[in-house]
């Protein structure tokens, strides 16, 4: 194949055009479907790196998975859209603090009309949309609202703690008012209520359709895997688990049918193959591509990138609990032997920046006045010498085979530790137990990536720095950061909680739990006629938000 | 008393003639050279193999940078004086982590091979000897040769990530999976050609003097029944490096950065589609190369082994 624009044959056009003709015919199965993607104005074809494993999120946090929920489900609230600073073409949430809307949010109604927070902040009441049609046809009421808020406390996936962030621990707390309005019942004040109608892991289920399909009480958990049940813009009319996904626009959909009308969601697992596709035209949006990929697509002709800003965040697991990184002078060694700029630039190619906090820098009340680990081997050397490792230490770096991007931040790494005597071994955890891996903390160290979906100081230290979550793999214990994120949690003044999230972010900074690294941008590669890209701090893709342009 | 080790005028071990030590070394050479200089291709193989061995061993001295070493000011670069094979996506030289890998590539591959070899010709030739005689070896003949169909039935490569998988990620994990999946073949050669040479008279004479099976065995079954051992040593050792770096490649090898072959394809791999083609060419031309001479070498021993081939060549070289 030539290069776009050019009648020369190249090694390089010819070596594209193999892997293109070997990926054109991955895509082939799709073309019975549906045209190619440039001919078919509304069928919208993505490459991603795997269909869903399942279509039920409460046991399922994949890439495919959730893509799917953000396509088959609506939730209550969402944020008003504003135009990304970065990306002039992108659109993203507006999850500032504003005090000049009700409850400093700047809310939207989706699934609920009308909605208010009592005074004392314990109780928070919707008024639904009337009118509003399920996939099956069933009319959306507060039984919905419930039973979707119900099967949280009565399974154990993410349920647990979404309804645990919000002190909901009894299903007399969530309580239908009338047919259209439900209310929630807190035992303390949560300025987390409202944020929780938006997080994508608390979508609204159809309950009608899911108590048919109830079997052996799982609370329709079969049937969910592989079929949806709910309000959003989209049903699924194929999964073929490997190959593809397919999803189909709602006529009834009450903000009017998607303009993309059959989303084809295509299983291309190397990155090489799906950025070929992309450029051949044959997807619309290639997923997930390495970052030297991106930028070489930066050259390529009627292909666009958005990166904007993300709630990821890549960092290394110190663990607390086991020597010699229960000393937080060797964890704050670690962090200035750490060569973030060299990182940045040429593993991420400038698609990340610098985290330079301990919450996403996206997020309201972020603040990088603790940051301190600027790389400093000097001063990364005097404090091992203050710990008592003049000698330098030998250790273990865990990563995660499945990331290209760990490995080489890794060799980086240990080539930076050997200079002030720190000898770590790299040890190469296949994907498939490296979250085995992580969620035992049994590592000294071992690389994480991951993002708080809910943009609150409260939600993200909550996660990663409170001693009794689940989250908690850097086994980093605080009382005092405890009492304080709790203590947050409980309050609803503005002021106070960024006086409050400001002293854990000083805590935590000082103290080091993580091997601070990068914040990934959300990158898309698009065909460049594809316009309405819009970021959620859940990483995921909306189908609907997508239209073609000039 | 042990008996003395009997030869047999007609046997594979009959001495070629009353020549003195030097004599026979001194045919052997001429006769070796002689097969090099019709077959140039050996040649190449013996030169390739010989060169990628003092390569190996002079790592220290001739490689330009430290092949573990990481610099990402010089990330990604292309061929050049400074980095005559280019640097990959760390800033590690690509040509000083080619020169360090055959310390690797080679050492597990030869200590693999030899580990199967020495375990697959034992037991070979003790199954072949037992087979068929009646008693509980018989049946312990029996079950090894079963045990061995079932390694067999593994797909070799699959076998072998497995094993690295349970015993974990390191050199001493290849080299055991290298050394588990080819002791089934040497033990079927092996056992292939002691079935037919335990029938010869030389062999029976010994048994008939009284001399011990395991004599049998050390002075007259092994040494007879070697060759064919010997010419798939060097094939084996060529294949073990490609199953070495191919287990690397997917992530089952040595750990990074060890300067392997297949773990340099595997990650300079995804920089061929973006352009960036010398993390993963060069050091699969070195394993090529590498794999290529060692199965000619294969071929020269073969040729070596095969007795109409070598009168045929010896023949010639006395006419000569």
């Amino acid at each position: 194949m030539n290069d776009p624009g050019s009648g020369r044959l190249t090694r390089r056009g010819v070596i594209k055009g193999a892997v293109a003709t070997g990926a054109a015919g991955i895509v082939a199965g799709t073309a019975s479907a549906a045209p190619a993607a440039t001919e078919a104005s509304h069928t919208f074809v993505i490459a991603a790196p795997a269909t869903p494993q399942s279509l039920d999120h409460e046991y399922d946090v994949s890439l495919g998975t959730i893509d799917a929920v953000g396509a088959l489900y609506d939730n209550l609230l969402e944020y008003a859209k504003i135009p990304d600073p970065d990306a002039p073409e992108a659109r993203r949430e507006d999850i500032g603090v504003h005090s000049d809307k009700p409850y400093n949010l700047n809310l939207v109604g989706k699934l609920a009309e009308k909605w208010e927070v009592s005074t004392d902040g314990t109780v928070g009441r919707f008024t639904l949309r009337q009118g509003v049609k399920s996939n099956w046809g069933n009319e959306f009421t507060a039984e919905d609202v419930k039973w979707t808020w119900d099967r949280k406390l009565n399974l154990h996936g993410l349920g647990p703690f979404q309804t645990g962030v919000l002190n909901i621990f009894h299903e007399d707390q969530i309580k239908v008012d009338g047919r259209y309005v439900v209310s929630f019942h807190l035992p303390k004040p949560n300025p987390l209520l409202l944020k929780q109608m938006v997080n994508l892991s608390n979508p609204v289920y159809d309950q009608a359709k899911c108590k048919q399909e109830t079997v052996d009480n799982d609370w329709a958990h079969k049937f969910l895997e592989n079929n949806s049940a709910g309000f959003g813009p989209y049903e699924v009319a194929q999964l073929v688990r490997g190959q593809q996904a397919v999803y189909k626009g709602r006529a009834d959909y009450y903000r009017g049918k998607p303009y993309m009308d059959t989303v084809i969601f295509k299983e291309v697992p190397t990155s090489a193959t799906r950025l070929s596709l992309l450029q051949g035209g044959s997807v619309d949006i290639a997923q997930f591509l390495q970052p030297l990929e991106y930028v070489t697509l930066k050259r390529a002709r009627g292909v666009a990138i958005d990166a904007v800003r993300a709630s990821y965040a890549v960092w290394i697991e110190l663990n607390a609990k086991m020597k010699p990184f229960d000393n937080v002078k060797v964890r704050q060694a670690m962090n200035y032997a750490l060569p973030r700029e060299e990182t940045l630039k040429t593993v991420f190619q400038g698609l990340a920046d610098k985290q330079t906090g301990c919450i996403p820098a996206i997020y309201p009340e972020f603040t990088d006045q603790f940051w301190q680990y600027d790389t400093d081997l000097a001063k990364a050397k005097a404090l091992l010498d203050e710990a008592g490792f003049k000698n330098g230490f030998k250790s273990t770096l865990s990563y995660n085979a499945g990331d290209p991007v760990q490995e080489p931040v890794a060799i980086l790494y240990q080539t930076s530790l050997r200079k002030i005597g720190v000898d770590i071994v790299l040890n190469k955890v296949p994907a498939a137990t490296f979250y085995d891996f992580v969620t035992k903390r049994e590592q000294p160290m071992i690389f994480y990536r991951d993002s708080p979906w809910v943009p609150d100081p409260g939600y993200s230290t909550k996660l990663y720095f409170h001693s009794k979550s689940y989250v908690d793999y850097s086994n980093y214990v605080n009382p005092e950061v405890d009492a304080l994120i709790t203590a947050g949690l409980e309050t609803i003044d503005a002021a106070k909680r960024k006086e409050i999230y400001t002293k854990v972010q000083e805590i935590i900074m000082g103290e080091a739990p993580w091997g601070f690294i990068a914040w990934p941008r959300y990158v898309l590669a698009r065909r460049a006629d594809l316009k309405g890209f819009t970021y959620y701090t859940s990483n995921n893709l909306r189908f609907q938000d997508f239209y073609r342009g000039a | 008393m042990r008996p003395v080790p009997l030869t047999s005028p007609g046997g594979p071990t009959a001495p070629a003639g009353r020549r003195t030590l030097g004599a026979k070394v001194k045919f052997a050479t001429r006769y070796f050279l002689r097969l090099l200089r019709t077959h140039p291709s050996y040649a190449a193989g013996y030169v390739i193999v010989t060169v990628v061995v003092l390569v190996a061993i002079a790592a220290p001295v001739i490689a330009p940078y430290s092949p573990i070493t990481a610099d990402p000011s010089v990330y990604l670069q292309s061929p050049s004086l400074a980095h005559p094979f280019g640097t990959d996506n760390t800033g590690m030289d690509v040509l000083s982590r080619v020169i360090y890998a055959p310390r690797i590539d080679l050492a597990i591959a030869v200590i693999g091979t030899a580990i199967s070899a020495i375990i697959g010709t034992l037991l070979g030739a003790w199954v072949g000897y037992f087979q068929g005689t009646p008693g509980i070896r018989n049946i312990a003949s029996g079950t090894t040769m079963r045990a061995a169909d079932v390694l067999q039935a593994f797909p070799v490569f699959v076998f072998a990530i497995a094993l690295v998988a349970v015993f974990g990620q390191s050199i001493n994990s290849v080299i055991f999976a290298i050394a588990f999946v080819n002791i089934p073949i040497y033990l079927r050669l092996m056992r292939s050609q002691v079935l037919s040479i335990r029938r010869m008279r030389y062999v029976e004479a010994a048994f008939v003097s009284g001399m011990p099976d395991r004599f049998i065995i050390r002075d007259h079954i092994v040494p007879n029944a070697i060759g064919p051992v010997l010419a798939q040593l060097s094939v084996n050792i060529g294949w073990s490096i490609l199953l070495t770096a191919g287990l690397s490649f997917v992530g089952a090898g040595v750990r990074a950065p060890t300067p392997e072959w297949g773990a340099m394809i595997a990650t300079g791999f995804p920089n061929v589609m973006t352009g960036q083609w010398w993390p993963s060419v060069f050091p699969g031309l070195a394993l090529a190369v590498t794999v290529y001479g060692f199965a000619l070498i294969g071929t020269s021993i073969e040729f070596m082994a095969d007795p109409r081939r070598r009168r045929t060549l010896a023949a010639a070289q006395v006419s000569a």
